[in-house]
């Protein structure tokens, strides 16, 4: 793994700084544990030596005044950590929201969107671990070490090489014990992740289990699984436990060694006091931020993970922002930028439309008029790409052709479309009130029109302010899809008169709505195209398809195929 | 904390014939790592004396023992320790699925959401942390800090008073610190996460819509703000672990001055040897104690994690469902009217209003019985009324007998139930099908997957073997339904009840799936209740019942 991703100094620029800052907290903490480390062996050894108390004095205030400024420097380093990792992570979490607004709808559906939620949420606070405290440890473990490791050698060469020689055995036996243990420990983290999945079956299924009278043997079988579990990953522990003993046992050899040595040249008259005991308790503090790195290093890792995830989103929609860019400019169609005069200028038109995903080709140069004042119904079988004609009006979905809009070619990001109201197959219902749900998108909602709304779906009972959350609490699934619907209507008569035509676009409306609210519906939808809007309805409900002036019939691959009974691309009615 | 909080954290926790080796090396290690600091100040000091070789020898082989020693044992404390969480794990899993049993699904406070489900396998796992790292760097550090005390009170009781003082300062500062001012801010945190979360959520899958509203910048607003709240509050939480670990820095320095200004006047009596082992103890006794902050923090996360679990699963029987553990087995002859129920009704746990408005019918075999109604109007507690995970109130007679005095086992030979989402086990289609059945050979298997309808599904599939994925990941909804049904045909229930069977299923293929399945289901003289907000053809059905929510939530359906 990479000690340090450059990724996370170009999505967030906030974490320089606290690099920055927090290699100057770990050089006045080097200090700190040297001027400590320094003044007790020059107590111990002066007091020894037999140098009155009186003259000690200052100097023991001065180890107090260290030891007080060693507090602060802890308190500091972790303040700007934590202040440091939190800032990182908003700042990634608002590049993220960013990304998929750029990566669009389609990307996210693609996603699961409880995977998305976590690594723009809870997955961020495992930065933490990563930011917060591995970081900070490396950077102490870069600046210390070897500062450390030089006084030593300055003060006592012999010592010096004793810590010089260990110090790096350190990272190479982890290294090797970390290599040889590497794939048995992923096969035991995977045993691991399915045990706790299998765990989570069974509570889950539970009442399956209970449907068929399997529950009792559960007991024994979780114990059983786990206990299995327990021998194997013994087995494994024993081996990988191995790098913290080479750790530990090559940390205190050395301070063994670096002691034993020290006392024999004390002996021998070769050494002072004050010196061997410096060396001897700054030894273990050579060591001591290598140990650190080593005990934070899986939650770390769970944390580059993290970070792993949010880049390669961030470098998608880096790379689709780019790109949309290039087709911006090659895309737009003069002949098409001025209204096309003609019967059918008013409306909408697809010319030619194609989209595909990667190699399959779900729309094959369709061509379709939705003329203002008219109701068409959508029609075709299940995966026939009903709802990818929708995402193509919307611009959810890139597509070769060209949509023409009262016979301008539109072009643009999809939230530029004001001429267009859309109700989709999933009632989405915001946190808020049913007011700002139906007149969503306005910043200053028209109370009489929200109520006109809802009382063309047959909701006009319900109180404004209403307050519902995220999921629709309290509502029924036919009651969210014809607030939906009410929102589509809301929008399409707040249309300003210089966008154009308005288009009313409705994907399977009628789906969870019962046989009398579905009438009320299509009812709006034909009030709307006799008010001029051009209405599309989506929809595989005789009783909408039967009411519709036009209905265009979508195959799979194909282009429209001329209905069966009338040989017409477009079956008229009336 | 309650007491069913305090019984969850005590059955993580391992026996003392398991629990003790382990304990006893991390004392051993721990001491070897004190002892090692003191022998080596005490063989320096002592050697700049320049006394005779040989008097040294016992210090020189104490350093060398103290260094092997303290990494041995921290090896041989860390399998130990490992190994008693893990066996103990296994108990602890077990007595979590004793406790789910009786009360699943509608007693835990998990049904329907996969995010709370998941929490508590993590809460299970964590709870592993109270053996290894609260008890037993607990104890460890208590030992040695005691141990450290009375080593240098005998050296000099002056400085051994220090040295207590600074550890019980410490220990207490740190535990006011982590329970108090950090559990504050972690509980604020919880629901700011939740908050962040809806936020984010609500982007994600709304964003077509945001998009084509123009309210995208609304959402993200509202992302910022929760990120802000949130961000405030982890600062504060982390504020606390800051000054916990200054506070240990700040003591252990307190603790070498406090022995140097004791020891220094004391030079003459105790000698230099002495001096330097009363300065250089308090260094390594505290960076044994610089795990009882980690300690008190992990202990306050384990006794979340364990009240997550009691809440989750009760360990008191909720009275809204049946006692699992009472009633006769005796099976009623089915026969004629399979079921009768009158002014039949049933609450949810937590609500003391009836979700069900009562509702009287009968059926007898081959009876097909249609039960509409909008979401809310309690079709779903009807289900799990008649398969017993509900308690209900009225008539309830089964082949003439009183349901609610048979064993909710022995109900559910009598009635089945095929879920709204059926659960599919992470398992070969085989497996899925086996549990219905056991002994049931392969060719019974296909011949129900094939009256089901999935006789080439299956045979596309390549055969009984192939998974079905996690959830049922790799199968679509109708699939899955088809499965649970093939599952509910191998067992022959006399009575079956349908629950939304086209609620996951595209619309355009739900009624083709609906007749399909009242179709096989209603073959063999079985009487079959199916419950649905689609409309259902006249033909496929020979009763309907509509039922209406008894108290609607926003009026207006």
């Amino acid at each position: 793994m990479r000690p340090l991703d450059p990724r996370l100094l170009r999505y967030a620029g906030g974490a320089r700084a606290v690099l920055a800052l927090g290699g100057l907290i770990a050089l006045v903490q080097t200090a700190c544990t040297l001027g400590f480390a320094w003044f007790i062996a020059q107590l111990v050894s002066r007091s020894i030596a037999g140098d009155p108390l009186d003259e000690l004095l200052p100097m023991l205030w001065l180890l107090l005044g260290i030891v007080v400024l060693r507090a602060a420097a802890v308190l500091a380093s972790d303040t700007v950590n934590a202040r440091g990792s939190a800032h990182v992570r908003s700042q990634l979490r608002r590049a993220l929201v960013n990304a998929f607004e750029t990566l669009g709808p389609g990307w996210v559906a693609r996603r699961s969107s409880a995977e998305l939620t976590t690594v723009a949420g809870r997955g961020l606070d495992a930065l933490d671990a990563y930011f917060g405290r591995y970081v900070p440890q490396l950077i102490l473990t870069a600046l210390a070490m070897p500062i450390i490791a030089l006084v030593i050698v300055l003060q006592d060469p012999l010592s010096g090489v004793t810590v010089l020689v260990t110090l790096p055995l350190i990272p190479l036996f982890m290294v090797l014990i970390g290599f040889a243990t590497q794939a048995v420990q992923r096969k035991q983290w995977d045993t691991l992740a399915h045990l706790s999945r299998a765990f989570l079956e069974l509570v889950a299924g539970m009442a399956t289990l209970k449907l068929y009278g399997r529950q009792h043997r559960q007991v024994r079988r979780v114990r059983a699984v786990t206990e299995d579990y327990r021998v194997e990953t013994m087995k494994v522990l024993r081996v990988s436990f191995l790098s913290g003993f080479a750790l530990e046992l090559l940390a205190s050899l050395s301070v063994a060694i670096v002691a034993v040595g020290i006392g024999l040249r004390l002996l021998d008259g070769s050494l002072l006091l004050g010196t061997g005991l410096f060396v001897l308790i700054l030894a273990p503090e050579a060591f001591l931020p290598l140990r650190n790195v080593g005990a934070n290093y899986h939650a770390a890792a769970e944390g580059i993970t993290a970070s792993e995830q949010v880049f390669e989103i961030l470098d998608e929609a880096a790379a689709v922002s780019s790109s949309q860019g290039a087709l911006d400019d090659a895309g737009s169609d003069p002949d098409g930028a001025v209204p096309a005069e003609g019967a059918d200028g008013r409306g909408l038109r697809l010319a030619d439309v194609t989209v595909s995903y990667g190699e399959h080709v779900v729309i094959d140069a369709l061509d379709a008029s939705f003329p203002a004042g008219a109701v068409t119904a959508v029609v075709g079988r299940s995966g026939a790409g009903k709802s990818t004609v929708a995402s193509a009006i919307l611009g959810f979905v890139g597509a070769e052709g060209a949509l023409r809009h009262d016979g301008a070619t539109v072009s643009g990001a999809p939230g530029d479309r004001r001429w267009l109201s859309w109700a989709g197959q999933n009632p989405v219902l915001v946190a808020g009130t049913i007011r700002s749900n139906v007149a969503l998108g306005d910043d200053a909602p028209d109370d009489p029109r929200v109520v006109d709304a809802l009382d063309d779906v047959g909701l006009a009972a319900l109180p404004l302010d209403h307050a519902i959350g995220a999921v629709g609490d309290g509502l029924s699934g036919g009651q969210a899809q014809r607030i939906a619907i009410a929102r589509a209507l809301y929008r399409l008569r707040t249309t300003p008169a210089a966008a154009g035509t308005p288009v009313l676009l409705l994907d399977e409306p009628s789906s969870a709505l019962d046989r009398s609210s579905e009438a009320l519906v299509v009812d709006a939808a034909h009030r709307a195209a006799r008010a001029g809007a051009a209405v599309i309805v989506i929809t595989h409900r005789p009783a909408v398809i039967d009411r519709a002036d036009t209905v265009l019939r979508i195959e799979t691959q194909r282009g429209p195929v001329h209905d069966a009974e009338t040989g017409e691309e477009v079956v008229l009615h009336g | 904390m309650d007491d069913q909080v305090r019984r969850i954290l005590a059955l993580a926790q391992p026996p003392a014939k398991r629990f003790i080796p382990g304990l006893l090396a991390g004392i051993v290690s721990a001491g070897a790592a004190v002892a090692l600091l003191a022998s080596s100040a005490f063989l320096i000091t002592k050697a700049a004396e320049q006394p005779s070789i040989v008097e040294l020898g016992v210090a020189v082989v104490g350093v060398r023992a103290f260094a092997l020693a303290r990494a041995s044992f921290r090896y041989l404390e860390r399998l130990l320790g490992h190994d008693a969480a893990f066996r103990q794990l296994s108990r602890l899993r077990a007595s979590v699925i004793e406790r789910v049993i009786p009360v699943a699904p509608d007693g835990l406070q998990l049904t329907g959401r996969g995010d709370l489900l998941a929490r508590l396998v993590t809460d299970v796992d964590e709870l592993q942390n109270v053996p290894l790292r609260v008890v037993q760097p607990l104890v460890v550090s208590g030992v040695i800090a005691g141990g450290a005390v009375i080593f240098t009170s005998v050296l000099l009781p002056a400085a051994g008073i220090a040295l207590a003082a600074c550890l019980v300062a410490v220990f207490l500062i740190s535990w006011f610190l982590v329970s108090r001012v950090a559990a504050r801010a972690e509980r604020e945190l919880a629901p700011l996460r939740g908050a962040l979360s809806e936020a984010v959520l609500e982007l994600v899958t709304g964003l077509d819509v945001l998009i084509a509203y123009g309210a995208v910048s609304a959402a993200r607003a509202r992302i910022e703000t929760a990120d802000a709240a949130l961000t405030r509050a982890m600062v504060r939480r982390a504020a606390g672990a800051g000054v916990a670990s200054a506070v240990l820095s700040l003591g252990a320095g307190v603790a070498v001055v406090a022995a140097l200004w004791a020891g220094m006047p004391a030079l003459g009596t105790i000698g230099g040897p002495a001096l330097t082992v009363l300065v250089l103890v308090p260094l390594a006794v505290f960076e044994v104690c610089g795990m009882v902050p980690l300690a008190f923090g992990a202990w306050r996360e384990a006794v979340a994690s364990a009240e997550r679990v009691a809440r989750a699963v009760p360990v008191e029987r909720p009275e809204a469902l049946p006692d699992e553990s009472r009633g006769s087995t005796d099976l009623p002859p089915m026969t004629g009217v399979l079921l009768e129920v009158e002014d039949f009704t049933a609450s949810w746990p937590g609500s003391a209003a009836p979700a069900l408005a009562p509702l009287s019918f009968r059926l007898a075999a081959g009876d097909r019985l249609l039960v509409e109604g909008d979401s809310g109007a309690g079709k779903t507690t009807l289900a799990h009324a008649l398969v017993r995970f509900l308690e209900s109130d009225g008539r309830y007679l089964l082949g003439g007998v009183d349901a609610h005095g048979l064993l909710p086992d022995a109900v559910r030979e009598l009635v089945g139930l095929v879920e709204q989402r059926p659960f599919l086990f992470d398992a070969d289609i085989r497996q899925n099908l086996l549990f219905a059945r056991e002994g049931a050979d392969d060719a019974e298997l296909t011949a129900v997957l094939d009256r089901v309808g999935l006789g080439d599904w299956l045979a596309e599939r390549g055969g009984l073997d192939r998974p079905v994925g996690e959830h049922g990941a790799l199968v679509s909804g109708g699939q899955a339904q088809r499965i649970a049904l093939a599952r509910a045909l191998l067992r022959r229930f006399p009575i079956l009840v349908l629950d939304e069977p086209t609620a996951n299923v595209d619309p355009e293929l739900a009624t083709a799936l609906l007749a399909d399945l009242l179709d096989v289901a209603g073959a063999e003289d079985r009487a079959v209740i199916v419950i649905s907000h689609t409309p259902v053809p006249d033909e496929l059905v020979t009763a309907r019942l509509r039922i209406a929510a008894p108290t609607p939530l926003v009026s207006g359906t």
